[in-house]
């Protein structure tokens, strides 16, 4: 109950002019990143960023958080209707949302994901209502170890559970650590790592990060193969919207469920994206149409949808509960939290209640207000994507380095910037994980100080990491987790002695093949 | 062409050497344990050891062709190849171009190149889109926002 009276006061924050029309803004500007191949939500987010600064904290999450629900939406709306994901996210929306849209019924597949989209989303918010201040309880009793175990937790999930190769994503999220290492050492305030450029010691800040690696990167990826922007048709039928989400509730099964897998995956760091393509897979699997997704089916387009949004919402606990963001949007977000000056983690809920109820309010506000303007504007994001990518390009280098550059004021973030272009575009042909980069740039720094302050606490001995069962739990269930591919991998040697006959190569080649295109 | 494997090995190659450095530079700061706790370069320093072991792994599996590997076998072909440097060339050369241009002049140089140079579009509207650029930037930067952006060292010498 305290958690609604709460959540009332929030609602008199969210819903004031100022807010609806930064949500208004924010949702539109979204859209835009979500329509354009190239940018994404880590990318607009941090775009932004700089703009905040001068902004009430909880106005400026409510611009920031709106935009990632218009970007989780826009990147819907391209893969619909020109089977062009607009996000790495809605990739497995292209498998039956587009067919659908091109064998004349475009508004069908639209208001299906939209509907579906936002049941997602209203799970995850829902979720973190109840939830979020729970898990925050908990952790005010955290000390460090606690807290290095459950980021170490945070870790691990991404190499048992992201989907990608494990050692690529033990790779990724050391380079991350390693950059975020670059700089004054908050503990002993000595410099580290700047290999004799005087100008690194301020660190290398996670905006020029994202802005190279999804921006500049993804340009890279997306300029490789020609754009065949052919629209099935944009028209609304607004009879058909209605008639579209009144059928949802036929397929509440996919739905629950969908909702169920994103949320877990957003939870465990598993990110969207995955969210997505397991909660597709699954359906096809389960459905009984299940031989007929791939062809525009219902369930085909609500699950991987309900999941993403699910998913894309729930990152957000624990970034706000624990300070570890579930996704790497979140992860920008939380940069973005730090330079406010918020202390993201459980104190929020005691110190900054305005600012977590006004945030989890404006969520609610927020997706309601996304849905009907992304239905308002297809039209006018279909007629954007005719305008040539040679266009486009150009225009998006150049907002990636003033991006880079404003973050402060530097040339050599620029440079910087265009090297973590090629080093995304580099991950992503190979399948490297960005998003464990991403975060671990943004609290390798915490995680670090974590770690040391309980060695301090323990005069150098590891077994304050099994000092009490709480800690014990998390330490062994991040090894788990850790092991869990190369346990998966023996048991797969052991079960098959010999796999050489070209039928099981075969197999064993097309579930490589869709296990990478999982973390595309 | 560039062959699957030999991005997998540049690539590999490319983190490790990372690695390395980042060892490297650790051990300045010392590692271990002194009577402060952990020494400053201990936690870089087993992070460098992480990639350099990662890297090696990922270069042994870029050299034994697994079944991944075999399934594409080129990974950008000289078409695709010559479309990443048509975008990236360009880009490298603006980036180049601001500390003495300036961020406006070199970003409208860069949109007019880009769209003229390959005749994507007329020289009239290039040039239009060009000084919209620029306009753009301008407005929403150094006057919405305030931030203001390098305007080079040309700029400089005229007294800007």
């Amino acid at each position: 109950m305290d958690n609604l009276h709460e959540l009332m006061h929030g609602f008199n924050i969210a819903i004031t002019v100022p807010h609806l029309a930064l949500m208004v803004i924010g949702v539109l500007l979204g859209i835009l990143v979500g329509v354009l191949p190239g940018l994404g939500a880590p990318n607009g987010v941090s775009l932004l960023l700089p703009l905040t600064f001068g902004m009430q904290p909880v106005s400026a999450i409510i611009l920031l958080s709106s935009m990632y629900w218009g970007a989780l939406f826009g990147g819907s709306v391209t893969s619909i209707l020109f089977n062009i994901p607009g996000e790495p996210s809605s990739v497995a929306t292209t498998f039956d949302g587009y067919p659908m849209a091109r064998d004349g019924r475009p508004t069908t597949a639209l208001a299906t994901a939209f509907g579906s989209a936002a049941f997602g989303a209203l799970i995850g918010v829902i979720l973190i209502t109840f939830l979020a201040s729970w898990v925050a309880q908990v952790a005010l009793a955290f000390g460090p170890a606690e807290y290095f175990a459950v980021y170490f937790l945070a870790f691990a999930s991404f190499v048992g559970m992201g989907g990608a190769a494990p050692i690529k994503t033990v790779v990724a999220l050391a380079i991350g650590f390693a950059i975020a290492a670059i700089g004054i050492d908050t503990v002993s305030g000595s410099v580290r790592l700047t290999m004799g450029v005087d100008e690194l010691v301020k660190g290398v800040n996670f905006v020029v990060a994202v802005m190279g690696l999804f921006g500049i990167g993804e340009l890279l990826v997306a300029v490789e193969e020609e754009f065949h922007a052919r629209a099935a048709s944009s028209k609304i039928d607004w009879r058909e919207v209605f008639r579209a989400v009144g059928r949802l509730p036929r397929h509440s099964v996919a739905l629950l469920r969908s909702a169920a897998i994103g949320c877990w995956m957003g939870i465990t760091p598993g990110g969207p994206t995955a969210a997505s393509f397991m909660s597709y897979g699954i359906a096809r699997r389960f459905s009984r149409r299940g031989r007929y997704f791939g062809t525009g089916e219902v369930e085909g387009i609500i699950s991987p949808e309900t999941a993403d949004h699910a998913a894309g919402t729930s990152a957000l606990l624990p970034m706000l509960a624990l300070g570890i963001p579930g996704s790497a949007t979140a992860a920008v977000m939380m940069g973005g939290l730090m330079i406010w000056g918020l202390n993201p983690g459980p104190m929020l809920f005691v110190d900054q209640k305005d600012f977590v109820w006004g945030l989890i309010a404006s969520m609610y506000v927020g997706n309601i207000v996304a849905v009907a303007l992304v239905l308002l504007t297809v039209p006018v994001f279909a007629a954007l994507m005719r305008i040539p990518f040679v266009i486009i390009a150009p225009l998006i280098v150049i907002i990636c380095v003033v991006g880079a550059y404003s973050v402060s004021n530097s040339y050599l973030d620029v440079v910087m910037m265009l090297g973590f272009g090629i080093v995304g575009y580099l991950f992503k042909k190979l399948f490297y994980p960005l998003a464990p980069l991403v975060l671990a740039i943004v609290i390798g720094d915490k995680a670090e100080d974590a770690f040391r302050q309980s060695m301090l606490m323990s005069k150098g001995s590891l077994g304050i990491f099994f000092a009490n069962k709480l800690v014990t739990c998390l330490i062994v269930a991040g090894i788990a987790l850790l092991l869990l591919p190369l346990v998966l991998q023996l048991a797969r040697l052991l079960r098959k002695p010999a796999p050489s006959t070209d039928e099981t190569t075969a197999q064993k080649r097309a579930q490589e093949t869709a296990r990478e295109k999982v973390i595309i | 062409m560039i062959s699957r494997r030999a991005l997998e090995l540049a690539t590999a190659v490319l983190t490790g050497s990372f690695g390395v450095a980042v060892v490297v530079s650790s051990l300045d700061n010392g590692i271990g344990w002194s009577n402060a706790g952990v020494d400053a370069g201990t936690f870089p320093f087993l992070t460098g050891i992480i990639i350099m072991l990662g890297s090696l792994y990922n270069l042994v599996r870029g050299v034994v062709p697994a079944a991944t590997l075999a399934n594409v076998p080129i990974a950008i072909t000289p078409i695709e190849l010559r479309r990443l440097a048509g975008l990236f060339v360009p880009a490298a050369i603006f980036v180049a171009a601001i500390p003495l241009a300036g961020m406006y002049v070199a970003s409208s140089l860069y949109v007019f190149a880009v769209l003229a140079i390959p005749k994507h579009q007329s020289v009239p509207r290039a040039l239009g889109m060009a000084a919209a650029t620029a306009l753009a930037l301008y407005v929403v930067f150094e006057r919405m926002f305030q931030v203001s952006l390098p305007h080079g060292a040309l700029a400089a010498a005229f007294g800007f």
